[in-house]
């Protein structure tokens, strides 16, 4: 008789309901065919009505010897007009070193604001200005999880999916590309106590995606069974560059790869990726990421889905995307 | 850590087994998606994964010059609409969509069919 491993069994009865559960439809982000899922390091390129709840990451860093590091975050995301959205966030990070050691706590609190610069469903092209910040003294700065001083990251995200291929390339017709690209401003540029400079850095990242919702509604029906067509193969990066003031650190690009798939159900998507550091400053050994996402508009398309300003339910008014 | 998955995971589940409510896509079409077709259709009918609000939604279908070859207005019940297909002579025809769900969510898509040929 099979037995679950341990760590396993205390969820087994859930995850039965889960797979029980799987319906269909896709949601959200969309460009006239396109639909841009929300990807779990970078950003998608919409303002919309959603939220990450929870996003879990296990990696190890990139110190000598390496630290375990668990993060648990979640992010609320909320239209204020079609095209000026909000968001906040937090995260929760555990810090475990090999020594037994442990820190843990919560980082700054994050907002975001983001105006939709333009959709074009033709070309499957949607385009994002974001302003982030991190704001200081918000989280517990006490033992190094959140730092004392605040940070903004005026951010562009872009989002290109490659419909308009010629027939010839029907089968790369599903793929889409998403980016952003930000510069990290610190509010202060040196810490006394620590006698430390705070670079200025270069945030930037982007995604490669598969479509197999796409592949089937717009290129060719496989016919293959369900579970497949809600799924999206894809590769985010996420680098992270000092530009200024950098005096005294490393002025090493860090970041990290992250391979993984999507699933997207009628008002979630589930999400899971391997964190791969790019190099031995990003990190150690390969890490996690699980995300499971909610479509709000969806789930609530009356309340909650609609933006603050200017929404309407009633299908005699302009429809919303 | 234990608790924290059997919530996140039973969120999950509760989520998805309640009735769904979100964008109309297209679950399936005749003809299929991509398809070659020996013969020519009388009609092409698209089913949809939520049910349309049929003042909203339509479809088309054009042959290689753009010429519309089907017949006029789409029959749309539930989650299906369907649309009267003209004589179609051997050759690619496109077919576009656009569908209003229930709840007002937009959606567009458009696929291309074979009529003969192998």
């Amino acid at each position: 008789m099979l037995r679950l491993p341990r760590c396993l069994r205390a969820f087994a009865p859930s995850l039965l309901l889960v797979l029980l559960s799987f319906s269909g439809a896709d949601a959200h982000c969309f460009v006239g065919p396109r639909f841009f899922p929300a990807t779990l390091v970078i950003d998608d390129p919409c303002v919309a009505d959603e939220m990450s709840l929870p996003t879990v990451a296990w990696s190890r860093t990139g110190d000598i010897p390496p630290v375990s590091e668990l993060d648990i975050s979640a992010e609320f995301d909320k239209r204020i007009t079609e095209d000026l959205g909000f968001g906040i966030s937090d995260v929760w990070t555990q810090l475990r070193s090999p020594g037994g050691t442990m820190q843990q706590g919560l980082g700054n609190l994050e907002t975001t604001l983001q105006y939709q610069l333009l959709k074009t469903p033709s070309s499957e092209t949607a385009m994002l200005l974001g302003l982030i910040v991190d704001w200081g003294g918000t989280g517990n700065s006490s033992v190094g999880i959140a730092t004392p001083y605040s940070t903004l990251t005026p951010t562009y995200y872009f989002g290109q999916g490659l419909g308009r291929l010629p027939d010839e390339l029907g089968f790369a017709r599903p793929l889409a590309i998403t980016g952003q690209v930000g510069y990290q401003i610190p509010t202060t540029s040196y810490i006394v106590s620590q006698n430390t400079f705070v670079p200025q850095v270069l945030v930037y990242g982007a995604s490669v995606q598969y479509s197999m919702p796409y592949l089937k509604s717009e290129v060719k029906d496989l016919q293959l069974p369900d579970f497949f067509n809600h799924l999206i193969p894809l590769v985010e990066a996420q680098l992270f560059t000092p530009i200024a003031n950098n005096v005294g650190n490393p002025s090493t690009t860090t970041g990290t790869i992250n391979p993984g798939v999507i699933y997207v159900g009628s008002v979630y998507q589930v999400g899971l990726e391997a964190i791969i550091p790019v190099n031995g400053a990003s990190g150690s050994g390969v890490g996690v990421l699980g995300q499971l996402h909610l479509y709000l508009d969806d789930m609530f398309p009356t309340t909650l889905g609609q933006p603050l300003i200017g929404g309407s339910f009633s299908p005699s008014t302009k429809p919303t995307s | 850590m234990r608790m924290f998955f059997i919530v996140a995971m039973f969120l999950l589940g509760a989520l998805t087994a309640g009735p769904a409510r979100a964008h109309a896509f297209l679950d399936h079409a005749t003809p299929l998606v991509g398809s070659t077709v020996r013969t020519a259709p009388p009609e092409v009918s698209l089913t949809f994964t939520q049910n349309l609000e049929p003042a909203f939604s339509s479809v088309q279908v054009t042959d290689a010059s753009g010429a519309r070859v089907d017949q006029g207005k789409a029959q749309i019940s539930g989650n299906t609409m369907r649309v009267g297909i003209k004589s179609l002579s051997p050759g690619t025809y496109r077919v576009r969509w656009h569908a209003l769900s229930v709840d007002t969510h937009s959606t567009e898509g458009s696929f291309s069919f074979t009529v003969g040929g192998s």
